[in-house]
């Protein structure tokens, strides 16, 4: 397999292989550099994007996970990438698909979303960002509604002008309805009648907002307290 | 899902002593009973007397009561537990409350969001929030325990959009946070919690 | 009178029907706590389990002289709460969600123990809702309010041999929801 991924690569227009390696040396085990290098490369070919394999690549290696299992789960996901774009076709997007669609395709996936319901939203959201209402449906199909019913919510949200993180808001008033002991039919049928009155987000935490703060950079602010 | 022996629910059942069962049957009942304890040692609501003696001095009355308002508030627990769960340190709690000044929306840009990490871990020397946003480094977002009560809490800034993370205890434990409601495979045989990142809005 | 003094249900109720409407507060009394936690965890409502256990206690009041065993006030009650709140979850529309809804949750200000319980509670919480909305009746019914398979049979009209099923699997579901977070 390893031969074969270099002769393709040898053909075709190679992603910085400085860049890969960089990012990978250190944090992986040295003998899966290759084979990671290999599939990046694999990936921008295909004009997927790369981040999310050099993510689950550093993920493993943050892990301590072995190196052959970080291949495995890289190939994994550069399969998952490859159904996202293909899906993304299917449902009309125009060639080729920005990266940030196909990773918000490839979540909806993981989380659950059949093929055909996030085909559905990509085809009502054309030109929109479309990861609040697929992880809205998500959140729907987890609480094991049908997909096509949880769907079927969202998107009537959507016609009647939700956008955006509201959506998450829509399926969370649905879920708080099956808490309380409502069967699926009827949860979803009591979010819809409130259309398109969403119950307010949740309120932003408290004044430890002050406090925060962005990763990485220096010390963090003093406290107010 | 998984069956369990079925001496402990005779045990529970009052079938046959609880002190029978070896010792990691008992755990297990007495972890049910624990639980059952906590449901039961919810705070006591307001009595219902009132309203009912009011409405019976009324049959005339349509049988629809006067509704009993209660001031929304946060209901804080003030019991101290007896017992104690034997629960694994992970379990993350997010107190959304609600605002009272302003936050720093200079800060903040604007597709930017805050997230507030609070956990207990008693007796970690450090714990670490890794993820996706930061490159699955620890030690660039550390939660701080101030007053040594096991309680580790961090604000963040963060890109927004959707993440998923780990917690990272004492630089090598990585527990999941169960109660981030949502979550995903990590495809190294484990769960890696999500977080959706809402933007601030100007 | 039992031992501790106090008036025994059967007599309780003797004296509401013999026209002592003001004993009926005993009643209330002495089994509203139960009756509204139960309620609370089957509408995840304190408001509306409040509305629930006070329609309950009303309608028993109506009919209690049709409580063919007072002696079995207990189960008798909870049967009666059991339908208002069955009632109240076909009710239309849906009720106002406010903070009170909300599980409890700790003020940051909280020292650790009651951090602690908070979240404990809520674990628990969130594990007994993955539950159909039978086997958690069920599991509250026998370890929450302690209630025998007979008292529980008597209170939801289900058979003894479903009861036991359900509190089984809801043991087991809710096993494996607290060892998961282990």
């Amino acid at each position: 397999m390893k031969r074969l991924l270099l002769a393709y690569v040898a053909c075709s227009a190679p992603l910085a292989a400085q860049s890969v390696r960089g990012r990978l040396e250190g944090r992986v085990p040295p003998a899966s550099i290759p084979v990671l290098d290999s599939l990046v490369q694999v990936a921008a070919h295909e004009h997927l994007p790369t981040e999310p394999l050099l993510q689950k690549a550093i993920e493993g290696g943050a892990k301590r996970v072995s190196g052959e299992r970080i291949v495995k789960a890289v190939v994994l996901n550069l399969g998952q990438l490859r159904r996202g774009q293909a899906l993304l076709r299917r449902a009309g997007d125009t060639p080729p698909a920005t990266p940030g669609e196909v990773v918000t395709v490839v979540w909806a996936l993981k989380r659950g979303v059949p093929d055909s319901v996030v085909e559905q939203v990509v085809a009502a959201l054309p030109g929109e960002p479309r990861s609040s209402a697929l992880h809205a449906i998500a959140d729907l199909v987890v609480h094991r509604i049908p997909a096509d019913s949880a769907a079927g919510l969202i998107l009537e949200a959507v016609r009647q002008g939700v956008r955006g993180p509201r959506l998450l808001d829509v399926s969370g008033a649905a879920v708080q309805e099956l808490q309380r002991g409502r069967t699926h039919a009827e949860a979803l049928a009591l979010v819809r009648r409130e259309l398109p009155n969403v119950p307010p987000p949740p309120p932003p935490a408290r004044a430890t907002v002050l406090r925060a703060r962005r990763p990485g950079g220096g010390a963090p602010q003093v406290p107010e307290r | 899902m998984s069956t369990i022996d079925p001496r402990i629910h005779q045990a529970l059942d009052g079938e046959i002593p609880l002190a029978t069962l070896p010792p990691e049957l008992r755990r297990q009942a007495e972890l049910l009973e624990a639980a059952a304890a906590l449901l039961a040692a919810a705070p006591a609501a307001e009595s219902v007397a009132g309203r009912v003696m009011a409405a019976l001095d009324h049959p005339a009355r349509r049988s629809r009561l006067v509704r009993w308002l209660v001031t929304p508030r946060a209901v804080v627990l003030r019991m101290r537990p007896v017992w104690s769960l034997a629960l694994a340190a992970g379990v993350l709690l997010v107190a959304l409350l609600p605002l009272r000044e302003p936050p720093s929306i200079a800060a903040v840009g604007e597709e930017e969001g805050i997230a507030q990490f609070v956990a207990r871990f008693p007796g970690a020397r450090s714990v670490a929030v890794v993820g996706s946003f930061n490159d699955w480094r620890a030690g660039s977002i550390a939660l701080e325990d101030r007053d040594h009560d096991g309680v580790w809490r961090g604000v963040v800034v963060l890109p927004a959009g959707t993440h998923e993370y780990m917690f990272v205890v004492d630089g090598e434990r990585w527990v999941a946070d169960p109660l981030a409601g949502r979550y995903v495979a990590d495809d190294f045989g484990r769960e890696n919690s999500l977080l959706i990142v809402r933007p601030v809005k100007l | 009178m039992n031992a501790s003094g106090a008036p025994s249900d059967a007599e309780v109720v003797a004296r509401v029907l013999s026209g002592d409407r003001e004993a009926f507060g005993v009643v209330i009394r002495r089994y509203e706590p139960g009756l509204l936690r139960y309620a609370a965890r089957m509408l995840g409502s304190r408001d509306a389990a409040a509305d629930a256990v006070a329609e309950g206690f009303v309608r028993a009041y109506r009919h209690l002289a049709s409580c063919r065993e007072p002696a079995r006030l207990r189960t008798w009650l909870y049967r009666i709460v059991a339908n208002r709140c069955k009632s109240h979850l076909a009710r239309r529309p849906r009720a106002e969600v406010s903070l009170d809804e909300a599980p409890p949750v700790a003020d940051p200000g909280d020292n650790e123990a009651a951090v602690e319980l908070a979240e404990q509670v809520a674990l628990v919480e969130r594990a007994l809702l993955t539950l159909s909305p039978e086997k958690r009746e069920a599991f509250v019914l026998k370890h929450v309010e302690g209630m025998s398979y007979e008292e529980m049979a008597a209170a939801t009209g289900e058979r003894i041999p479903t009861l036991k099923m359900r509190v089984h699997r809801a043991r087991e579901a809710l096993l494996q929801a607290l060892e998961d977070y282990r």
